[in-house]
């Protein structure tokens, strides 16, 4: 499937475009942005980002994990030191906390990279090293019968250059 | 049809939204920062002297190794010395990033956005150097490996409640977390980079520590969401880290160690050490590579009025061990307390309480505030005085204890010295490798306050001189 | 089936093998000298009574002073480990001092002479032995032709025994006269008024017996007379609180018999003799006070505290000018008092001076030399050239002197002069026999094959009577053959000497396994000295008196040439591995120098220059130095360390013929220069911190405790009996509950039984005396490196090239140090001169606590310490790290750190330069770099005795066994066993009125109790 690629200049321009092209259907709008604006979410709407989600389950195993190397160990091979108890889960806390934030935080690394589809080897088309710099690109993914109408409606809102791409 | 209004004001550098007038458009942005990555001749310089200083550091080590720790200044009881006070004191710098990149993230403190590259990178490095000193103050350096949980066949474990232990968590994971957030933050800005890059090579390498990254909105909505968790995870972290490293003091019954005051003392010591050291890199690179409009005064005033206010933390601090010590009654302490300020010790001790508490005060006045010189010169003594906090905490506390037959001193080796040097090369070795190869502002966070090009500029008045704050109030 | 094995030089292991490799040895030991052949033989045939890793033990006296204590030394495969008390032998009991305990490093000295040398061009070169006795012949011949052979000298190291006997009689063969048995430490004056007074030269003196004892400058705990037993006398004396006897020291200095004084009376030098005087009422009291420079208010207490308390006991010592007169007088004293038979005992007369003669006759020896009158000089252990007051000028007259033999052991500066080395066989090598207490003879017997390649001396001088042609024979036939048979009478060598005496082998047999046996040896009416009137050599000036001493360890220089007695600081100054001159604070303020700061003493016969010292315990107008270091040819620890005070001693002696040590004039300058006072001591008060603490009798008496039986947070104790802190208990976790199900090997009813016990230790401060014999106890039995050797410091620190460097950073590694407080207000440097008034002295040995809740334990990362079941904190060498957690956490700082490789062959700092690591005990791992290491109750003691136990199938009985610095304290101020077995002495102790335990509001729960001292002061009336 193809579609096209449209360059803007200016921020309310892109975003104008995107609204009137998301109302007309013409299909699937991937943003390119230099730096993300708030602008582009009020105009897509996008779903919420789970990685949350990462975190959370992520640092409740790591958390678990960290209490329990510690308790384990000290009763695999009772010793007492300093007539303290075998396992005194209180200082243990310290294990569960500090495990707990670095499982927790390397999944939520881990659930941007799956979501974000990162890392990838090849750039994906319709790409410009401009999208990087200061220009702000809508690739819009639609049926060749409706490359004509995409281009138009992008060319309006003042594209400053739109191209085909496959 | 949205509507988009931006109204001109005076930046309030306590909110998200400070303004850069002075940046025009995103263009700039790149430019300005990627012409930093030029190697020159200074830079080579410093280079080589910082690695001058780490062979100077290496070779002191190696003989001590081969020697044994006789060669350092140790003095019975003064079991712990240098190595272990500079730990404490890269540890503390390193919290600085961190907090910067985090915590004021988390509070919408605009004025990190064009410091938090160069702080982040500091944590990792100061980390990275903090880290070898355990290791370094070993009386058997091979052996470190023992402190690490791993499954052996001689089914032995460290032995849990040992603070030393608590550290080796504490420090492993804050170094990973924070090289983690400098890198994930770092992404995007290799991206750039990667586009801006002509050199066939170079751009191939960058396209792989880029991953690829392609600035879509899609990347930008999860990476916006795992970046806020990560500043929220890092931040009871930053806070838990030196927290561990007090209890290697405050879990002992040494006296002038054994106090709860310890973790928020330390926690707030740290990022006072740690601000005071981004002042001494940031300053000299804003006005080294010209970036005053993007690190502006108001930016500086702001940080400065963080370091203040930690510094009244940690005076508070001071104050409040005297106290205890003579509230509490117990006469080992008062002793020992006593002799660190006005016995053995008060030259030591006075260092601190003059570089730590004193100067500082000097940021009450906004005029100082805003001079970057100033600011500079403050920051060296305040990491003179906080080496000079950790020295005080050690090495009186171990010279003074219980025991009146084992009363001893203590002074240091050129041992010492050397690796203590030589751990300033360890650090600026990476930085200055940092600064030349990958951008010390963040790229894209800045262009996030940076007004972007817009069709109807009705509302918006690009910079203009009056927007554009000197470097004293007044001058032009 | 042999293993040929490569030679090497002294590795630990191949040596061990080397050991197992004798077959067949003579006697009843393996031996390991150096000529063995370097072959793997297995136990096909075993050596007598020896097992690979089993110990032997082998009775025999110490001849490391003249005392001549029954020892037991330890051997393990072939080689003497440790040296211990004789329990049965009655003058020491069981108790060993610290030199005793380092005759081990006499034997095994490495800069021992490896066989015999001779003098070839300037330089001694090694020789055989057949060549070294020809040589012998053709001097005496050569003397004897010479015609002066009736000068001859011979100058024996004074011991007990029949070597006197024999070698006058070889002497009078040769026709020279007799020997002169030297030793440069006996008090002659008190020898002297004893023959005059008692009518024996040592009587036992009974401490126990006397309700006050009055000291003379006698320092009876340190290095005066018999140390061991006057020790055991008065600690146990002492040790019974109630009626124990109130000890009184008079004298310019302090010494250790001072610091346990409970009063002191600062007498200027010289002087005691008018306090005799006054008590002995031939003076006035106003008199007496203007000798001594003492306010009268005190001389007049003493007199009525020595009227109203009796018996009492008055012993004079004394060096000075008039040392004889001051004896004389006491004793008449104590004949007056009615002392003699009640707390002095000539009917149990010691032996140990007996023989002995005045060093005034060198006096004479030196003329004759100087006159080249004298064709041969023989010397035999002792050391003149040294040891001789520099004035005397006995290294310059012996040069004159044609024929130099020394039978030393040792290199030193007397052997450095001779032309003919033939060392003598160790103490702990040979053959012999003392008379140690009249009736009773103590046998001396070989240890272990001899290390080097030496040879007896008295086996040497009958060779050299054999061979025939014999040059010294007459020419006349008939004298020839007279000569003959006198030859003949003598056994083949020294062993059957003894023999002969005891009535035959047999008898000697029968004799060994205890060491002793009844009857006496032949009294030697030794040549009296020419005693002079005491005249100083030059005129006297100088503004201060120079009081000279020796203490036990360097005594008059023997102890010099062995590490632990360089490293055991002095029991008063705790100096080691220097000299130092010791003034008093205001003095040191009037000469503007401080502490370590250097000082020249200039007297007529010479200067020192040294670091200044700030003792308060010497008067201000004296300056005291100890003599016994700053040796110039004594081996590598002893050459070149601290200052040589001999050589400020004109040749002057007190009316006896001894060495008038005390009253020399002095000046003293400061000097340019500064060196680090060589001391373990931080602080040497307590600031209030009650580590050593004491009550006097009345307080006591009213029944005053610091020991109360409950206290805050104090562990519930039903779970172990005995010491308040069982280990189990302590625990609060599951162990604090009976009912918990996961103590494993923590639970009594555990297999291994651990739990039941609580090993403990008590330390009685009113016994201890702070002698430190313990601490080199515990050197010897875990093998801790000594660390103060000039080049065992810091390589590459050219500010630290001076021995004891390490020292001065306190990294001594003594597991168990003498703390010595001063009960005073302020620091040394302020302290101010009052002769009324001087601090009481405390003296506590400290060691690894064991403590129930042990602070170092929990703060190891890698479990490298931790609590056994029987509650003794451990040390685990091979998984420690070196985070020196432990240490920063030890509230009684007893961890020590190997900071360098001290038991690693390749290196400087290598502690055990071979054969000194002949002497590590087996059962001790030598610690390697990097690791901390601390007191651990003799761990291996007492898991030998548990295998014992378990291997004859029953229980520990109490007492059974103890550590090695229990076993070896003169004064049994320590005690150790289980603390939940109520069989072991411990336990009542433990809940002793005096118990405490040293920071007790830590909670540390220690295993360590000390029992309060007890302080006696001057009754009502007499003013202290």
């Amino acid at each position: 499937m193809r579609g096209v690629v449209g360059h803007f200049r200016e921020l309310d321009s892109a975003v104008e475009a995107i609204e009137e092209l998301k109302q007309s259907k013409l299909g699937d709008l991937t943003v390119f942005t230099p730096t993300p604006r708030h602008e582009f979410e009020h105009a897509l709407h996008p779903p919420k980002s789970p990685v949350r989600k990462y975190m959370l389950f992520g640092g409740l195993a790591g958390c678990v994990f960290g209490y329990w190397i510690a308790v384990w160990a000290s009763n695999y091979w009772p010793l007492v030191v300093g007539g303290k108890a075998f396992s005194s889960w209180i200082p243990y806390t310290i294990f569960g906390f500090e495990v707990f934030v670095l499982v927790g935080a390397l999944s939520t690394v881990a659930g941007l990279f799956i979501h974000a589809g990162v890392p990838r080897l090849t750039m994906m088309v319709g790409y410009d090293p401009r999208f990087s710099r200061g220009d702000y690109g809508i690739w819009v993914e639609c049926s060749p019968d409706r490359l004509a109408a995409a281009e138009a409606l992008l060319r309006k809102h003042g594209a400053v250059e739109v191209r085909g791409d496959r | 049809m949205a509507t988009i209004a931006y109204e001109p004001r005076r930046p309030n550098i306590a909110s998200a939204n400070v303004q850069l007038p002075a940046v025009p458009d995103y263009e700039h942005v790149d430019d300005a920062i990627i012409a930093t990555l030029k190697p020159t001749k200074a830079w080579f310089a410093m280079l080589m002297t910082a690695i001058a200083a780490l062979g100077l550091g290496v070779a002191a080590f190696l003989y001590q190794v081969h020697q044994g720790l006789g060669v350092a200044g140790y003095n019975p009881p003064v079991m712990w010395g240098v190595y272990i006070i500079t730990f404490v004191f890269w540890v503390g710098i390193g919290h600085a990033g961190t907090l910067i990149s985090a915590i004021l993230f988390l509070f919408r403190a605009g004025f990190r956005t064009t410091i938090y590259r160069c702080a982040e990178a500091m944590t990792v490095f100061a980390v990275m150097t903090a880290g070898l000193f355990p290791i370094i103050h070993l009386g058997r350096p091979w052996k470190f490996f023992w402190l690490i949980p791993y499954p052996n066949w001689r089914l032995l474990w460290p032995q849990f409640k040992s603070p030393l232990v608590w550290d080796v968590f504490a420090i492993l994971t804050y170094l990973t977390i924070s090289s983690t957030f400098l890198y994930v933050g770092l992404i995007p800005d290799i991206a750039t980079l990667r586009d801006r890059e002509t050199n066939p090579v170079r751009k191939r390498i960058l396209a792989l520590l880029s991953f690829g990254w392609r600035n879509t909105e899609r990347e930008w909505r999860h990476f916006a969401r795992a970046y806020l968790f990560l500043a929220a995870v890092s931040t009871p972290l930053v806070l838990s880290v030196h927290s561990v490293v007090s209890f290697d003091f405050a879990m002992a019954l040494t006296p002038g160690w054994h106090t709860t005051i310890f973790p928020p003392y330390f926690v707030a010591g740290a990022i006072f050490s740690g601000i005071g050291m981004v002042f001494t890199i940031i300053i000299p690179i804003r006005k080294y590579f010209k970036l005053q409009h993007f690190v502006t005064i108001n930016h500086l005033d702001a940080a400065a009025k963080l370091c203040l206010a930690t510094s009244m933390i940690v005076g508070c601090a001071y104050l409040i061990e005297f106290f205890i010590a003579w509230y509490g009654g117990v006469q080992v302490e008062q002793d020992f307390f006593w002799n660190r300020v006005f016995g053995q010790w008060w030259w030591a001790a006075w260092i601190m309480i003059t570089c730590n508490m004193i100067l500082p005060l000097t940021l009450f006045s906004q005029k100082l505030r805003r001079n970057p010189a100033w600011l500079f010169i403050l920051s060296i003594f305040i990491n003179i005085g906080m080496w000079f906090e950790r020295f005080v905490i050690v090495v009186p506390s171990l010279s003074h204890e219980f025991e009146p037959w084992m009363w001893t001193t203590y002074a240091p080796t050129w041992v010492d010295y050397s690796i203590l040097i030589g751990s300033f090369g360890w650090f600026f070795m990476w930085f200055l490798l940092f600064v030349r190869q990958l951008p010390v502002i963040a790229l894209t966070e800045v262009k996030e306050i940076v007004p972007p090009r817009l069709k109807h500029a009705h509302a918006h008045t690009p910079a203009n001189a009056e927007d554009f704050e000197p470097e004293m109030p007044g001058d032009r | 089936m042999t293993i040929p094995v490569e030679t090497t030089n002294g590795v630990k292991r191949r040596d061990f093998l080397k050991v197992l490799g004798v077959t067949g040895a003579a006697s009843t030991m393996v031996g390991c000298s150096t000529d063995q052949v370097e072959k793997l033989i297995p136990y096909v045939t075993s050596p007598d009574h020896t097992v690979p890793g089993v110990s032997n033990f082998y009775a025999s006296t110490c001849r490391e002073c003249a005392a001549g204590c029954g020892i037991i030394v330890t051997t393990r495969d072939g080689r003497a480990i440790k040296i211990e008390g004789n329990p049965d032998h009655p003058v020491n009991r069981g108790a060993v001092c610290a030199r005793g305990q380092a005759a081990l490093q006499g034997l095994y000295n490495p800069d021992r002479f490896r066989g015999p040398m001779q003098r070839q061009n300037g330089t001694l070169v090694p020789i055989t032995w057949d060549q070294a006795i020809d040589a012998l012949h053709k001097g005496v011949d050569t003397a004897m032709k010479s015609g002066k052979a009736k000068n001859a000298v011979f100058i024996n190291q004074h011991e007990q025994g029949l070597l006197h006997t024999f070698l006058d009689e070889w002497l009078a063969l040769r026709g020279m006269p007799a020997h002169i048995s030297y030793d440069a430490e006996a008090p002659f004056a008190t020898v002297a008024a004893n023959r005059a007074v008692y009518g024996v030269s040592w009587p036992k003196l009974d401490f126990g017996a006397a309700k006050v004892i009055v000291s003379f400058a006698a320092d009876f705990l340190d290095g005066w007379g018999l140390p061991v037993p006057q020790q055991l006398d008065f600690a146990e004396a002492r040790g019974r609180i109630e009626g124990a006897p109130r000890l009184i020291y008079i004298g310019p200095r302090r010494p250790l018999t001072g610091l346990n004084a409970d009063q002191w009376i600062p007498a200027a030098p010289g002087t005691a003799g008018s306090i005799a005087k006054m008590l002995a009422g031939k003076m006035s009291a106003a008199d007496a006070a203007a000798a001594t420079d003492i306010p009268v208010k005190i001389l007049e207490g003493l007199q009525k505290e020595i009227a109203s308390a009796k018996p009492s006991l008055l012993v004079a010592g004394g060096t000075g000018p008039r040392a004889l007169d001051l004896a004389t007088e006491v004793n008449q004293l104590n004949k007056a008092l009615g002392n003699v038979g009640v707390t002095i005992k000539p009917a149990e007369s010691y032996g140990a001076w007996e023989g002995v003669v005045p060093p005034a006759v060198l006096n004479d020896v030196v003329a004759a030399m100087e006159a080249g009158e004298v064709p041969a000089l023989f010397i035999r252990g002792a050391n003149p050239v040294y040891s001789t007051p520099t004035g005397l000028g006995f290294a310059k007259a012996a040069e004159k002197v044609p024929f130099k033999v020394s039978f030393s052991t040792v290199p030193d500066e007397t052997t450095a002069l001779c032309d003919l080395i033939l060392p003598d066989h160790h103490a702990l090598e040979s053959w012999g026999i003392a008379e140690p207490v009249q009736g009773t003879l103590g046998l001396q017997q070989p240890a272990m094959d001899p290390v080097f390649n030496t040879r007896a001396t008295a086996d040497v001088l009958l060779a050299s009577l054999k061979p025939a042609p014999c040059f010294a024979c007459p020419e006349n036939p008939a004298e020839a053959k007279q000569h003959a048979s006198d030859v003949s009478k003598f056994p083949p060598d020294y062993r059957g000497v003894v023999a002969k005496h005891l009535g035959g082998n047999g008898n000697l047999q029968n004799a060994l396994p205890t060491g002793m046996l009844a009857g006496s040896l032949p009294r030697r009416t030794a040549p009296v000295a020419k005693i002079m009137k005491p005249a100083i050599v030059g005129e006297q000036n100088g503004d201060y008196y120079l009081a000279t001493y020796w203490n036990l360890l360097m005594g008059d220089g023997r102890g010099a040439n062995k590490p632990w007695l360089q490293e055991l600081p002095d029991p008063v100054t705790k100096i080691c591995w220097q000299t130092v001159v010791e003034m008093h604070p205001e003095t040191a303020k009037k000469l503007s120098v401080e502490a370590g700061d250097h000082v020249t003493v200039k007297t007529v016969a010479g200067t020192v220059t040294a670091p200044a010292f700030l003792y308060i315990g010497v008067r201000p107008d004296t300056i005291a130095v100890m003599v016994g270091r700053g040796q110039t040819a004594a081996g590598r620890y002893a050459t070149g360390t601290g200052h040589n005070a001999w050589s400020l001693l004109p040749a002057s002696n007190d009316q006896a013929g001894g060495y008038q040590l005390v009253g020399v004039r002095c000046t003293v300058a400061k000097a340019d220069g500064h060196t680090p006072i060589v001391t373990t001591e931080g602080s040497g008060r307590q600031h209030g911190r009650k580590i050593a603490r004491a009550q006097t009798i009345e307080q006591f008496r009213a029944g005053e405790t610091d020991h109360p039986h409950t206290f805050i947070g104090q562990a519930p104790t039903e779970f172990l009996p005995g010491l308040r802190a069982p280990v189990a208990n302590d625990a609060q976790g599951e162990l604090g509950d009976p009912k918990s199900a996961q103590r494993g090997e923590y639970d009594p009813n555990h297999p291994s039984g651990r739990a039941k016990r609580r090993w403990a230790m008590t330390i009685d401060l009113a016994k201890c005396t702070g002698c430190s014999a313990c601490v080199t106890a515990c050197y010897a039995e875990n093998n801790i490196p000594t660390v103060g050797a000039e080049w065992q410091g810091p390589q590459l620190f050219a500010d630290r090239k001076f021995p004891g460097a390490n020292i001065t950073r306190s990294r001594e590694m003594a597991w168990l140090r003498l703390e010595r407080y001063y009960e005073m207000d302020r620091e040394y440097k302020d302290a101010t001169w009052d002769p009324a008034h001087h601090p009481e002295v405390r003296v506590i040995p400290m060691m690894c606590q064991h403590c129930g809740n042990a602070p170092c334990e929990p703060v190891c990362p890698v479990y490298a310490t931790y609590h056994t079941p029987d509650g003794l904190n451990v040390q685990v060498y091979n998984r420690c790290v070196g985070t020196r957690y432990c240490s920063n956490n030890c509230p009684y700082k007893v961890r020590y750190y190997n900071w360098f490789g001290y038991g690693e062959v390749d290196r400087a700092q290598y502690a055990f330069p071979e054969p000194l690591h002949w002497q590590l005990n087996p059962d001790v791992t030598v610690r390697a770099k990097g690791i901390m290491e601390k007191c651990s109750f003799c761990v291996q003691r007492i898991r030998d005795a548990e295998t014992l136990a378990k291997v004859q199938n029953r229980e520990i009985q109490g007492d059974e066994f103890t550590t090695a610095c229990a076993q070896a304290c003169p004064s049994r101020a320590i005690l150790f066993g289980d603390a939940a077995d109520e069989n072991w002495s411990v336990t009542k102790l433990i809940e002793d009125r005096r118990a405490y335990h040293v920071f007790e509001e830590l909670n540390t729960y220690t295993a360590v109790v000390y029992l309060k001292k007890i302080n006696h002061p001057a009754p009502a009336g007499a003013t202290a």
